[in-house]
């Protein structure tokens, strides 16, 4: 009790416990590098040996091929392992670019950088180095898309580190590997003294889909997710906006669509939350798409057009029992025989349009009509005529389709940006090549790992993202049959190659998730993904636990509410909790039973 | 600085939140409604910061329907509506009798006034639950200059009458029945809670707090509400009603430990089970043995001071709960029991993070005591000690014994060459029982333990069961799973059994396996409606005369503090209401009843008043239209 306790009375407690957690810890364990991987040893107050590093991050930083950068860079090699401490109170930072634009942009984030290497402490007994870090952008583009090369090499030499990026985006993403390569050390920050990266992502749409529709997320819940993602180099939040439960996004030319929609006047976007949002995202490499979901999935919000001399605007709206009209209640779903839906839209996407400025994809949803729910309509089946066969539901969804795309158009300078759907009835071969030209849809398949209509849609002619429903599915295992993806899962999940595959997604449905839960559900799941997306390695999750366990501490040290995957005693212990690995390390203590 | 971080990030955010509804507030007033038709100019301030309230519930057919506000109305928040319409709200519901006014009243907390006529010790733990009464109210409140609305009352009295002011701790045998009255009496509400106890007086203050809400609708910045008029008989069903979570596996905080004691008081759960110890780690900072957690924590600041512990003894006795403190033997040891060669006492446990770890234990890493060296006993008996000595829980006591591999000692056996006298080495297992057991009773001054609960096990069925445990002292929790015959060979051999069936009550389980390789033993992921309607009782037709009640479980090899809050409530708060309502179960359909989703949904919102990071349980839709997802 003594020896113990009575050093952890009053503040030195907290203190104590503080620095413990940030990695600070001087006592008890320390870690040896040992071939590959770091061993757990104890080491009773007694100074360290050469190779013995007090915390496991710091270990990670020197040990094994790739240390604990994540996603693992395409080359990674350190030339010099020793601990360089660093005085992160003095950067000097050197951006080299005539444009005030990406000056501008990357002086941004650079401030992020410094943000989020914390704060220096004055009590560093080591002998510090300043740092100069040199970034360029070869090309001065601020745009954010599918053609954006997010290349960088990250080149550190001593006390000064140079990082090139193709865009500001590649100079972005290597000062996120750089982050990783300065570890704490007690009260101070440690470094590798010299080292060469370059790195590229084998995908050029890294996404995470969150759903503010079912539940409402605060501003700054997306934020803490964008954190997460941009230190995972994610790219893409795909940002389900609307639902049939709710339409909280704030439409300045149809107020109603909020007023009617959203749970409550506290939970709504705002536009300028929406730009902060936008801007936020892009300083951390993220861009935003923005989903507006239609024909099905509407509902709440549009319940306004009779009352506004605008005739229904939905049918089937929260209409009892559910389980006739719709998949999950409330029901709800456009009705395309009442043209001023049209109008209406092109408001909505004119706000979107306004507040996105270059919006290069933008998602239109296109998933489960249920086609029940138009049929129910006297309206809709007025509209059609006698032929009620699927096939004319179906020509009225892509009558629908091709007209929402047209006001899309008209709103935003008749661009040609592409539009992305979900995979349908309508996406179906024999039907797609009908009704959604290939050069101006992409489309998100979100089929189980075993079907092949991704191989399929590739074949006639379209792209694709790749949210494979039986491993990216971050909400199931909670409802109905689903079971739940484990990282490892999430990690195995190899996509398809093909040219035309622009990446994947990993979606966090919000039927079950709010504020409360959702980071905990997302991280460090979306990590995983990240890692496939951006590297594609060959190897498992085997190879790739002991990075991810410090990717993960890492979440939890910026403040995001991570879920733990194991004991902690196997992450401090790297090799112990594996049978596989256990069996073929050599261990004096391990004898096999006969 | 991780804790710090997110505790500053949180401060932040609640600031500006706060900063932010006060401005949304200030905003409103002058804004007029917005007009039904559409708006064309192209202006994004137009509505940006303030909408007016948007929705107005209206209560039809005992089912709050959600319409949008229009002029000529008083609109009416949910949580009113709610209230006051046809459901309780209460949760867990009463078993007795409950009438309950048609009508709400204004108030706020500086109008309290508390007054109790308990004598004798019970007197202080009283002014205790007035306290953390009054902070659960606060909780509730949404905008601090709530203070200056007008208000209906002059004062809201509530009086405590506690029969026995002696009794002041919770054993199984003690009666948490209460009654409460609510009436109005001029401009005053007067409340008189009466009990035997004051763990049934603490009850009833509980369910008072139910009865008081936060309307953001009344007035100008809203104000807190209580129902004009109640009266409420309650006591439970069972009379062990707990939670157990392992903090060994991964380290909780002590605040996070404060969080879910909150919790469960908000539930009238009364049994905190901390299984603090196991094979990865040992964060129990003892007194008497200051080696085990010198060795076994993960790092010297996650551990438990003995202050810290007695801390949550008496947080948690204040709120009606006790703590049980479990050290798990002969199993489930290893990381802290390394010291014994070091200090000359031989190995205390033997296979200790031996690999491959499958062939000596379930999970890794491995460990067992070693009941061969009697010096095991002598520090188990200074354990038990200390652990009798930071609860001061003398009824009731957990020795773990669980899951014993027996290969683990085979190996062992043989490696020392001890000559072994057992050709079934289940009777080892059972005399280290026997020893243990004689060490907690001399720990104890001598005096033997009453309740001395086992983990089912091997040892816990026949033959071994009669052989070395004893029927009047020892009770079972029985974590098979429910479709075993485990329950009810067990009842039918006459012992008392705690349920926690792992199909029902496990908590951890949903979130695959966290290893490479081995099995996920116990997917799928528990939804609060597998939770509620486990009633073994009745599906098994088992005698629950000798049931002492359930016990909901979260082992944490895949959760820690971030998210501990959200794999715990609301479905903690389903399982308290099976274990002290108990409401009968249809088993042709095993529908849920309306009404238990609307009085769960409220109670999980009051749950993150009061700052319980409970999951979603459904789309906000389905809250704001009672009903309409079912």
């Amino acid at each position: 009790m003594r020896a113990l306790t009575s050093s952890k009375a009053g503040c030195l407690d907290v203190i104590l416990v503080l620095c413990v957690l940030a990695g600070f810890v001087s006592a008890r364990w320390a870690w040896k590098c040992d071939g590959g991987g770091c061993e757990r040893t104890s080491s009773l107050g007694d100074g360290l040996t050469v190779d013995e590093y007090p915390s496991l991050e710091l270990c990670r930083l020197v040990c094994g091929s790739s240390g604990g950068v994540w996603p693992i860079p395409s080359v990674y090699s350190v030339l010099n392992k020793e601990l360089l401490y660093l005085d992160v109170a003095n950067i000097t930072f050197n951006i080299k670019t005539n444009d005030d634009a990406s000056k501008a942009f990357l002086t941004d984030v650079l401030s992020y950088f410094k943000d989020s290497v914390g704060p220096a402490s004055l009590n560093c007994s080591e002998t510090v180095t300043s740092l100069s870090i040199n970034v360029e952008a070869r090309s001065e583009s601020l745009n954010l898309n599918w053609d954006t090369n997010e290349t960088y090499t990250l080149n550190g030499q001593g006390s000064s580190i140079t990082i090139v990026g193709e865009t500001v985006f590649g100079v972005r993403h290597g000062l996120e590997t750089l982050l990783q390569l300065i570890v704490k050390d007690g009260a101070c920050f440690a470094s590798i003294s010299s080292y060469v990266i370059s790195d590229k992502p084998f995908y050029k749409h890294r996404g995470l889909l969150l759903d503010t529709a079912r539940n409402y997320l605060s501003v700054d819940m997306i934020k803490r997710n964008i954190v997460g993602m941009a230190m995972s180099k994610l790219n893409v939040l795909h940002w389900h906006m609307s639902d049939s439960q709710s339409f909280p996004f704030v439409s300045s030319r149809v107020l109603n669509m909020s007023r009617y929609g959203a749970y409550g006047d506290e939970k709504v976007y705002s536009p300028e939350q929406v730009l902060d949002l936008i801007r936020f995202a892009k300083i951390r490499g993220v861009r935003i798409i923005p989903e507006i979901d239609g024909p099905a999935h509407v509902g709440n919000g549009w319940q306004w057009g009779p009352e506004a001399g605008l005739g229904n605007l939905v049918v089937c709206q929260n209409k009892q029992p559910w389980r006739s009209y719709c998949i999950q209640p409330p029901c709800g779903q456009l009705n395309p025989a009442n043209q001023n839906i049209y109008e209406v839209l092109k408001n909505i996407y004119n706000d979107i349009v306004d507040l996105w400025k270059n919006l290069e994809a933008f998602h239109m949803g296109g998933d489960e009509v249920y086609i029940p729910c138009w049929n129910s309509s006297s309206e809709i089946l007025k509209y059609i005529g006698n032929n009620r066969t699927e096939e004319r539901f179906l020509d009225l969804w892509a009558e629908f389709q091709a007209k929402a795309l047209e006001v899309f158009d008209s709103v935003n300078g008749g661009s040609s940006a592409s539009a992305i759907v979900w995979t349908s009835s309508l996406t179906a071969p024999g039907v797609v090549e009908n009704s959604l030209p290939n050069d101006r849809y992409v489309i998100q398949t979100w089929v189980p790992n075993s079907d092949n209509l991704p191989e399929e849609l590739l074949a006639l002619g379209y792209r694709v993202i790749i949210s494979t429903k039986d491993s990216w599915y971050l909400d199931h295992g909670f409802w109905g049959s689903t079971s739940y993806y484990t990282w490892r899962k999430v990690y195995d999940n190899k996509i398809l190659t093909d040219d035309g595959v622009l990446g994947g997604e990993v979606c966090m449905w919000g039927e079950l998730v709010d504020d409360n839960n959702v980071e905990s559900r997302v991280w460090p799941r979306a990590a995983a993904a990240a890692e496939r997306l951006w590297s594609n390695p060959s190897t498992t999750s085997v190879s790739a636990e002991k990075r991810f366990f410090v990717q993960n501490r890492r979440l939890a040290d910026r403040g995001i509410r991570t879920s733990v995957v194991t004991p902690e005693y196997c992450v401090q212990n790297e090799n112990d909790c594996d049978v596989k690995l256990a069996l073929f390390i050599p261990s004096s203590r391990s004898r096999i039973l006969v | 600085m991780k804790q710090g971080e997110i505790r500053k990030a949180l401060m932040v955010a609640t600031l500006l939140c706060v900063f932010l509804f006060i401005y949304l507030y200030w905003q409103q007033s002058s804004k007029p409604l917005q007009p039904l038709v559409l708006t064309y100019k192209h202006v994004y301030t137009a509505n940006k910061k303030s909408q007016p309230h948007q929705w107005t519930w209206h209560c039809v057919n005992q089912r709050c329907e959600r319409h949008p506000i229009t002029d000529n109305i008083k609109a009416v928040s949910l949580p009113t509506c709610s209230m006051l319409c046809g459901s309780t709200q209460l949760w867990p519901q009463p078993t007795g009798p409950v009438t309950l006014g048609s009508k709400a009243v204004t108030f706020n907390h500086l109008q309290f006034e508390f007054e109790t006529l308990t004598s004798g010790a019970a007197r202080a733990l009283v002014k205790e639950a007035f306290s953390s009464f009054n902070d659960s109210v606060l909780s509730l409140v949404r905008n601090n200059n709530y203070l200056q609305e007008k208000t209906d009352l002059d004062k809201f009295i509530v009086r405590v009458s506690v029969v026995h002011g002696d009794i002041v701790k919770l054993k199984l045998k003690t009666d948490e029945s209460y009654t409460l009255t609510l009436k109005q009496r001029a401009g005053d509400i007067l409340v008189n809670i009466t009990a035997r106890t004051y763990f049934g007086a603490r009850h009833g203050l509980e369910t008072l707090s139910q009865l008081i809400w936060w309307d953001q609708y009344e007035g100008t910045i809203g104000t807190l509400k209580v129902i004009k008029g109640a009266t409420v008989q309650d006591a439970p069903t069972f009379p062990y009603r707990g939670l157990m979570i392992d903090t060994a596996r991964n380290f909780m905080s002590i605040e996070s430990l404060k969080r879910v004691l909150v919790g469960m008081a908000a539930n009238k759960l009364n049994v905190f089970h901390w299984h603090i110890t196991d094979s990865q780690s040992f964060p129990l900072v003892l007194p008497s043995v200051p080696q085990l957690s010198k060795t076994g924590s993960y790092s010297p600041g996650e551990t438990y001071s003995p202050e810290e512990v007695r801390a949550i003894v008496e947080f948690a006795r204040v709120r009606g709960i006790r703590t049980i403190l479990e050290m798990d033997v002969p199993a489930h040891v290893g990381n802290g029991w390394t010291w014994g060669p070091k200090e000359g006492l031989g190995d205390l446990a033997v296979c200790v993070n031996e690999r491959p770890w499958s062939l000596y234990c379930g999970e890794p890493p491995c460990g067992q005591l070693n009941p061969e060296n009697p010096n095991v006993y002598d520090v188990l008996e200074k354990i038990y000690r200390d652990l009798l000595e930071l609860t001061e829980e003398t009824e009731i006591f957990h020795i773990g014994g669980d899951e014993v591999n027996l290969e683990c000692w085979a190996q062992h056996l043989q490696k020392s060459n001890t000559p072994s006298n057992y050709s079934d080495l289940h009777d080892l297992w059972g005399e280290f029982t026997l020893k243990a057991l004689a060490r907690l009773q001399r720990a104890n001054g001598g005096e033997k333990i009453p309740q001395v609960i086992v983990w089912s096990s091997k040892l816990s069925k026949r033959p071994y069961i009669t052989k070395y445990l004893d029927r009047n002292s020892v009770v079972v929790q029985s974590w098979g799973s429910s479709q075993w015959p485990e329950t009810a060979d067990l009842l039918s051999d006459d012992y008392k059994v705690l349920i926690s069936h792992v199909d029902a009550w496990y908590l951890d389980c949903g979130f695959g396996r966290w290893r490479e390789t081995g099995e996920a033993a116990c997917d799928p992921y528990r939804p609060w409606q597998t939770v509620y309607n486990h009633r073994p009782w009745q599906q098994m037709r088992l005698d629950k005369r000798q049931i002492i009640g359930g016990e909901a479980c979260l082992w944490s090899e895949q959760v820690e503090e971030s998210s501990l809050d959200s794999r715990l409530w609301p479905r903690t708060a389903a399982f308290a209401e099976r274990v002290w309502t108990d409401p009968q179960l249809d088993l042709a359909t095993f529908s849920i009843h309306e009404d238990v989703y609307t009085r769960l949904s409220t109670q999980r919102d009051r749950l993150i008043s009061k700052g319980l990071k409970a999951e979603a349980m459904w789309p906000t839709w389905c809250s704001q239209n009672p009903g309409m997802c079912l």
